[in-house]
């Protein structure tokens, strides 16, 4: 007799914990279906609002136009190099591209990753950045997206003109009192982005797949002022 | 299921969950989000209004399924309960407020270990009625949303010279960095707590001095009362 209570209390048990687990998912799963959406669309207007901050003012929907492309060469030093990475292009009236920006990624911010989306233009020179993600320190490194003077203070650099490094090492940018790490850490991604971009000139400003034939001499002409 | 814990009032609830019993204030739980999260007086609120909806949620789901669970199980089915809503309010703030998650990120899906939650299922819901449980859940969480914000609210004024966002003391303050960091949340909590202490001794003192007041008026008027009688 005792051996069969104990038996139906294990059973209860098992029960109401299956039930529990059951009716969790179900609510989970329908949690799920109902967010799935609009998750998608903050991502992606949070993404836009940001690529419309760093590309130049453009004619076409950089998030529709995108370029996946495996970066080679010497800028490929990036985490995320191993796979396909977006680049949004800004297209003028003609079709021509105009601008381009891609994220670069400092992994060796004082607290964690430093996500950065960079706006550059076919010169090769920075049109804008803005900090993306970021865990740094509120009131030292979060000056990287406060400050607006400093974000500022990377328009127009390119590789040739600017001495990429803060100013503690030598270099062109302005660190801040008590945070030199994470300034640091945005000037090297930053750089990194450049040269990745130096390397993958050629077929980002000629994507082979959907380019209208108007971009091709452009993309040329760039291509010879460069070399 | 009529013990004593039953006959207790909604505004006897209420007291305790905001006041005598705050989670923070008198138990001290949930300082994980407490230390985090509470940089600015706005983060203070939303974590607060997050962890609500938890609580609201769990307590009330505890409460009715209080009978149906085994004692033995219990615990990893509150968790389970727990978890669901927090999963739920997760992805609901990502969806709808995207930027306020981006900032609260990581404190979010840590209200599953907010010891506070599971205290009030255990303690609470799972002995007494699904509306005191509802009071329950809405003192308890009001009173850990309002010390969220107190203690968020005190160090975005010293730290930025800020409150929700707007400048207090003009646009040049100085920045006191520490009440930023980490340590300025414990010293700022540390004197929130010296005040509480103080008005709940004296808020006691009133309470006893009232008490022999009326306790030497009942004396006095029987002994007035008394003596022409005799």
């Amino acid at each position: 007799m005792s051996n069969f209570n104990i038996d139906r209390e294990q059973v209860q048990m098992v029960v109401a914990l299956v039930t529990v687990a059951v009716v969790a998912v179900f609510f989970l799963g329908l949690t799920d279906i109902v967010t799935r959406e609009p998750i998608a669309t903050a991502q992606k207007s949070a993404l836009h609002k940001a690529l419309v901050q760093v590309l130049p003012e453009h004619r076409n929907d950089p998030l529709a136009d995108v370029i996946h492309l495996k970066p080679s060469g010497n800028g490929s030093a990036d985490k995320t190099s191993k796979t396909k990475k977006p680049f949004y292009p800004a297209k003028d009236k003609q079709g021509n591209i105009i601008g381009l920006a891609w994220e670069t990624i400092a992994p060796d911010g004082y607290k964690g990753t430093i996500r950065i989306l960079m706006g550059v233009l076919p010169d090769g020179s920075v049109h804008a950045i803005r900090i993306t993600d970021h865990r740094e320190t509120p009131g030292l490194g979060d000056h990287i997206v406060l400050n607006t003077g400093w974000i500022n203070s990377f328009i127009g650099k390119t590789l040739q003109n600017t001495h990429w490094a803060v100013k503690k090492d030598h270099g062109d940018f302005d660190q801040f009192t008590g945070a030199t790490i994470t300034p640091r850490a945005v000037v090297k991604a930053v750089k990194k982005g450049l040269e990745l971009f130096k390397a993958n000139k050629k077929e980002l400003l000629t994507p082979s797949s959907n380019t209208s034939p108007i971009t091709t001499p452009k993309a040329q002409t760039d291509r010879g002022e460069k070399s | 299921m009529n013990n004593a814990i039953d006959s207790i009032s909604k505004n006897q609830i209420l007291a305790d969950g905001f006041w005598h019993n705050n989670t923070i204030f008198a138990q001290l739980l949930g300082m994980c989000p407490l230390l985090g999260v509470t940089t600015s007086a706005e983060n203070g609120f939303w974590m607060g209004a997050a962890t609500i909806l938890v609580l609201i949620g769990s307590n009330l789901v505890v409460s009715l399924v209080r009978g149906a669970i085994p004692a033995q199980v219990r615990i990893p089915a509150y968790i389970t309960i727990i978890a669901a809503f927090v999963t739920m309010v997760d992805l609901a703030m990502n969806a709808w407020m995207h930027e306020m998650y981006l900032i609260l990120g990581l404190f979010i899906p840590l209200i599953v270990v907010n010891c506070a939650i599971l205290g009030r299922a255990e303690a609470f819901a799972s002995k007494n009625s699904v509306s005191d449980s509802l009071v329950d859940a809405i003192a308890v969480g009001a009173g850990f949303t309002f010390a969220l914000m107190l203690l968020g609210g005190v160090r975005e004024l010293l730290g930025q010279g800020e409150l929700f966002g707007y400048a207090v003391f003009g646009a040049d303050y100085p920045d006191f960095l520490l009440f930023i960091l980490p340590p300025g949340a414990f010293i700022a909590l540390g004197f929130i707590l010296a005040g509480v202490n103080i008005i709940n001794r004296r808020m006691k003192e009133n309470a006893d001095k009232k008490a022999t007041e009326a306790f030497t008026e009942i004396t006095r008027d029987t002994k007035t009362t008394a003596q022409p009688s005799t």
